[in-house]
């Protein structure tokens, strides 16, 4: 038996190296299972654009993991999740073995059986059961199984500039807690500073994002699902009191600036330039603002999304670890590993949290940003108890934040073709935004009517 | 692009040589371009004339009124097309602030000349420049390669299917690029022959680009319009298809060579869409792909720097082979016509 | 052609074995021509079929493709968004028109009557030429910015216009895109002009003025109808380009302000790519064979065009 094993893995090590080439092969060679005595090599993702200070930071991560797993040898590969090339280095086989998704593709690449079935190796967990049953069922299949991981989940927020606050004579420590807040204040930034107020992302499906989460913040849903139907819910009170709501800060109070064609990156990077007062965007967003977009943390604040109406709720969405179909056993093994160790240990395990937060803190990046917990609240605030001493962001200027977020509803993102619905509505609000005559009522009827042809659509 | 520059070389016709240029080699260059170049030197008497006679120059009212017609023009034209550029450099060494607040005072408040250090190392413009080098030096050799063997093998040789072959490469310039592009993407991602994907692969921007019809086209007429004694007489010295080629064709093609190089290089330069689709992979990516993924990670002042030297390159190549440059632009006019 | 036009002649009507193939030349022949075989055959001639197929099936890269008839192109007709994007690269065409065709046109006029410094007015036409597309399309970005401390807003502002949203507003997105473009794109196209209007005959001139013929005049009848085939080739080689255009819409507004900036070609890359789920290659083809047809037509007219011309 030590003679094909040593061939095995001696074809596997090049085999990853070459895995834009080999395209489908070694997905189920039976040679190559998990074993103790192989060496395997994989791909894993590191964000896009890091700061030299992140990059540094993930790279001791890599050496103490392989450190503790000598079998296993770790690549690294620029990989940030985007919506349009997703597919096709999907289909291309050039993602890494080790990637994120956001949950919102979770359930269509698992009926698609287009990412690894870790279930057997994700039961062997210490944690398997303690995942928070909203976030877990992101990575589940129809079944229940668990294919992907959940590493991380947000829920919406309202991002502020404290210094634009203080320059329009507000008192950053008291951010606005009823959108007609959000209104007056946007309105004092924009007319004392020069800066947008507030500003929305519209472009490439955030447009859709932020719409169907001021939505759901006023009492609205984008789709009604009952038992295999899926009926659209675009057309509604919610919908247009948003819509109108939008209409006003742009047109009568001209405080939302001059961009409105910003999507995910551009605003996080106006932002973090000081142009935007306040915007709505995943509540853990500060790490990528500090590590991509230079802020300057003293200008940051970040507070709950006041909810009004019966039935409002927060949105909330996250990212699963994945790992590629095409990835051999044995490199599904040691991806889970690699997933356990890079981002889940730290959620779960004292020294691996304390570990995590010295060596992301001695490079200088941020530590402690608020999330929301991926397993149970209860074990979620233990970890931060864990590593208080560490904590290197402003954490008093979230408080607004992780003070509300727990007690808010949290509601998943609509489950039936996630991105395309979004992308239905990316027109909608831009036509908003920057058509003084845009007539809500039509845009709505329309959008109801181009949503309900992409649900009926398998 | 208002003009159809790197998309559609396929649509240009390939009738070279103009029609009255019986004699080659040296079909290729405009009969305007020959007839200009004598009269250069003493452009002001006699000769060559524009609309508006020498007589008409002579008077001094019509002499001001295109003088000073002349000088708003090149106003116009120093704002139109160094303004930007200027704009371009002045802000690459300006702090962003400076920029976002007063992008027109001439003078910043600062020189942040490690703009220009910053976009070089830590974002990595070196990497993105050499990879758009590695793109177009392989476009280029891939359709030389194609086009001169092609050309040779079809004008030359001529077998038997050549008329079929000509036809079916023809027929390819009636087929739009952009027809080609999910079809060939997906080619490339399981490419038949092949065992394996070429995406990420630079293979997947420099063997399609070898598939112009254009350039067999062009090669071609130039090496139909070579005198055939040259050839019968190396023959007669006892010279192989090879040798034939290598040392007799190719060293009278040089014209045609020069002219299938300028367009490889620029579209191989201009291309966007393409390099973007199989190369996802940022470490593969020419500066005209990364540039725009670059906008969102850093500050506006390093990306400014960024773009400035992803320009000043092309903008010095054109200064100094700036003749060529001019004679190739005009050349596609002399193609056109 | 001469007589030795068919050099490897004389084996044409002999009978032909391998053998006789071999001698004749064959072999080495055939190894010229494997580049263009393998190359045209794998990158061209093959996703052409490839393209047809694709446009009568279902393709979605996970399951096998499907045969669905002509249900791809009932798809694609019945989208709203694709009269959208017709009747937006319609209307590039037509802005490119105005703004971009007479443009180069004047400037070569006026700059073929310039005595002195020449080369300085062609290498500054020609400089945003140079300039690396998407360079000029990020850095139009910026200038564009829709505040008043954007870059063209001041400049409008010190003559009291403005500010304007550029980019930012359904009406003014395509025009800004077609500015931009036609920045970038006329120095060729006038470079091209002043190639063809050195080959004007000066005794044409000469015979206007005997005519006594205004510069207008001259420009009218004697320079505008021998510049004729050369404006109709740049007239149809610019519809056939802009019927294709995508880096301005993509780079600039994504297609946006709700969609008003969404290009035919747009909407094929984002049937195809804009879905992290897979796309819809069987839409993409299917539209891509629509554009190229039309397209064909243009061609085809461009080459008999082309054809007529360079044989009168």
């Amino acid at each position: 038996m030590k003679s094909p094993l040593r061939m095995s893995t001696a074809l596997v090590v090049p085999g990853v190296l070459a895995l834009g080439l080999l395209g489908a092969c070694g997905s189920n060679d039976p040679v190559a299972a998990p074993s103790t005595g192989g060496k395997v090599t994989i791909e894993v993702s590191i964000d896009q654009g890091l700061e030299q200070g992140a990059i540094d930071a993930f790279n001791a991560r890599v050496k103490q993991f392989q450190t503790a797993n000598p079998d296993i040898t770790v690549k690294s590969k620029e990989y940030t999740w985007t919506g349009t090339t997703f597919a096709a280095e999907l289909a291309g086989g050039t993602l890494p073995d080790v990637f994120p998704i956001p949950f919102t593709d979770g359930r269509g690449l698992i009926e698609r059986k287009q990412i690894a079935d870790l279930s057997p190796l994700i039961a062997k967990l210490p944690y398997a059961e303690k995942f928070n049953p909203k976030v877990a069922q992101a990575g589940e299949a129809a079944d229940g199984k668990m294919w992907a991981i959940p590493i991380a989940a947000y829920g919406q927020g309202l991002h502020y500039n404290r210094t634009l606050f203080t320059q329009a004579g507000l008192d950053p420590d008291k951010p606005p807690t009823t959108w007609a807040e959000v209104r007056t204040d946007a309105k004092a930034i924009a007319d004392k500073t020069g800066q947008a107020g507030y500003s929305e992302m519209t472009q490439s499906n955030t447009g859709g994002w932020i719409l169907t989460t001021l939505a759901y913040a006023n009492g609205g849903r984008v789709e009604a699902v009952d038992g295999d139907k899926v009926t659209a819910t675009i057309d509604t009170p919610a919908m247009k009191k948003v819509l109108e709501y939008l209409k006003s800060l742009r047109w009568d109070d001209n405080s939302m600036g001059a961009n409105f064609l910003y999507d995910w990156g551009t605003i996080n990077q106006d932002f973090a330039a000081g142009k935007i007062g306040m915007y709505v965007s995943g509540g853990g967003n500060y790490g990528n603002l500090f590590t991509q977009n230079g802020l300057k943390p003293a200008d940051y604040g970040v507070t709950i999304l006041p909810l009004e109406g019966s039935d409002a709720g927060v949105l909330g969405g996250g990212t699963l670890a994945a790992v590629s179909a095409k990835a051999s056993p044995a490199q599904q093994a040691a991806s889970v590993k690699w997933i356990d160790y890079y981002y889940m240990q730290k959620l779960a395990n004292k020294d691996a949290a304390i570990l995590d937060a010295q060596t992301t803190k001695d490079a200088g990046q941020p530590v402690g940003a608020p999330q929301l917990p991926v397993f149970d609240r209860a074990t979620y605030d233990e970890s931060q108890t864990w590593i208080k001493g560490l904590i290197n962001v402003p954490i008093d200027q979230m408080k607004p934040f992780t003070d509300g977020i727990f007690d808010q509803p949290l509601l998943p993102e609509p489950a039936s073709s996630t991105q395309k619905l979004y992308a239905a509505l990316d027109p909608v609000v831009q036509a908003v935004l920057t058509d003084k005559n845009a007539d809500v009522d039509k845009l709505l009827a329309d959008a109801q009517v181009t949503v309900q042809s992409i649900l009926g659509k398998p | 692009m208002t003009i159809p520059s790197p998309v559609t070389p396929a649509l240009v016709p390939f009738e070279v040589g103009p029609p009255d240029a019986a004699g080659p080699p040296g079909p290729g260059i405009s009969t305007a371009a020959r007839r200009r170049r004598p009269a250069k030197k003493p452009t002001t008497e006699l000769g060559d004339r524009g609309i508006v006679s020498m007589a008409d120059w002579r008077r001094a009212r019509v002499r001001r009124a295109m003088r000073s017609l002349q000088a708003v023009l090149l106003g116009l034209l120093f704002v139109a097309g160094l303004g930007p550029i200027l704009w371009l450099a002045k802000s690459a060494i300006t702090p962003t602030q400076d920029t976002l607040r007063t992008p027109l005072s001439i003078f910043p408040h600062g020189i942040a000349w490690a703009n220009l250090g910053t976009a070089w190392t830590r974002v990595h413009i070196d990497q993105y420049f050499f990879n758009t080098v590695i793109i177009a030096a392989g476009s280029w050799l891939v359709q030389l390669l194609v086009a001169t063997t092609a050309g040779y093998a079809l004008s030359v040789l001529r077998p038997r299917y050549g008329k079929a072959i000509t036809g079916l490469v023809l027929g390819t310039l009636f087929v739009p690029s952009i027809v080609l592009l999910v079809p060939l993407y997906l080619t490339v991602l399981n490419p038949p022959l092949l065992n394996g994907s070429l995406l990420n692969t630079f293979w997947a921007v420099w063997l399609p680009a070898g598939a112009s019809a254009f350039n067999v086209m062009l090669v071609k007429r130039f090496f139909d319009n070579l005198p055939r004694e040259v050839f019968e007489a190396a023959r007669v010295d006892g010279a192989g298809p090879f040798r034939l080629f290598w040392s007799v064709v190719l060293p009278m093609s040089r014209p045609i060579i020069g002219v299938v190089s300028v367009f490889a290089i620029i579209a191989s330069w201009k291309d966007f869409l393409w390099p973007m689709l199989v190369l996802p992979n940022p470490a593969l990516q020419p500066l005209s792909v990364r540039l725009p993924a670059l906008q969102r990670f850093i500050e506006l002042d390093v990306f400014l720097a960024a773009l400035a030297i992803s320009t000043i390159i092309p903008v010095v190549l054109f200064l100094v082979f700036q003749r060529m440059f001019l004679r190739g632009a005009g050349f596609g006019g002399a193609v056109k016509g | 052609m001469t007589v030795l036009d068919r050099p490897t002649g004389g084996t044409r009507h002999q009978r032909r074995t391998p053998r006789s193939w071999l001698r004749g030349g064959g072999l080495s022949t055939l190894i010229f021509m494997l580049p263009l075989l393998v190359v045209f055959g794998v990158f061209s001639w093959f996703p052409i079929g490839r393209a047809v197929v694709m446009s009568v099936q279902t393709t979605n890269l996970v399951t096998a493709p499907e045969f669905v008839g002509l249900q791809n192109f009932r798809d694609v007709l019945a989208d709203p968004l694709l009269w959208t994007a017709v009747k937006n690269t319609g209307y590039f065409a037509l802005l490119a028109l105005v703004f971009g065709y007479p443009l180069p046109l004047i400037l070569a006029v006026l700059m073929s009557e310039v005595r002195r410094f020449k080369g300085l007015f062609s290498a500054l036409a020609y400089l945003p030429v140079v300039v690396p597309p998407v360079v000029a399309v990020l850095l139009w970005k910026f200038f564009y910015d829709g505040s008043p401390t954007g870059v063209f807003n001041t400049i409008l502002g010190w003559i009291h216009l403005g500010p304007y949203p550029w980019l930012q507003n359904a009406t003014t997105a395509m025009p800004s895109l077609v500015l931009e473009a036609t920045w970038a794109a006329a120095g060729g196209t006038v470079i091209i002009y002043l190639a063809a209007l050195t080959s004007v005959a000066p005794e044409l001139y000469d015979a206007a003025e005997v005519d006594g013929a205004s510069v207008l005049g001259k420009i009218w009848h004697v320079t505008m109808p021998q510049l004729r085939g050369i404006l109709l080739i740049t007239f149809i080689l610019q519809i056939i380009g802009t019927a294709q255009v995508f880096l301005e819409p993509f780079l600039f507004t994504g297609g946006g302000p709700a969609n008003s900036t969404l290009t035919v070609l747009l909407l094929i890359y984002n049937y195809a790519f804009a879905n992290s789920l897979g796309g819809d290659y069987g839409a993409a083809t299917a539209l891509s064979i629509m554009l190229a047809a039309v397209l064909a037509i243009l061609s085809g007219l461009y080459f008999r065009v082309t054809r007529s011309w360079s044989t009168s």
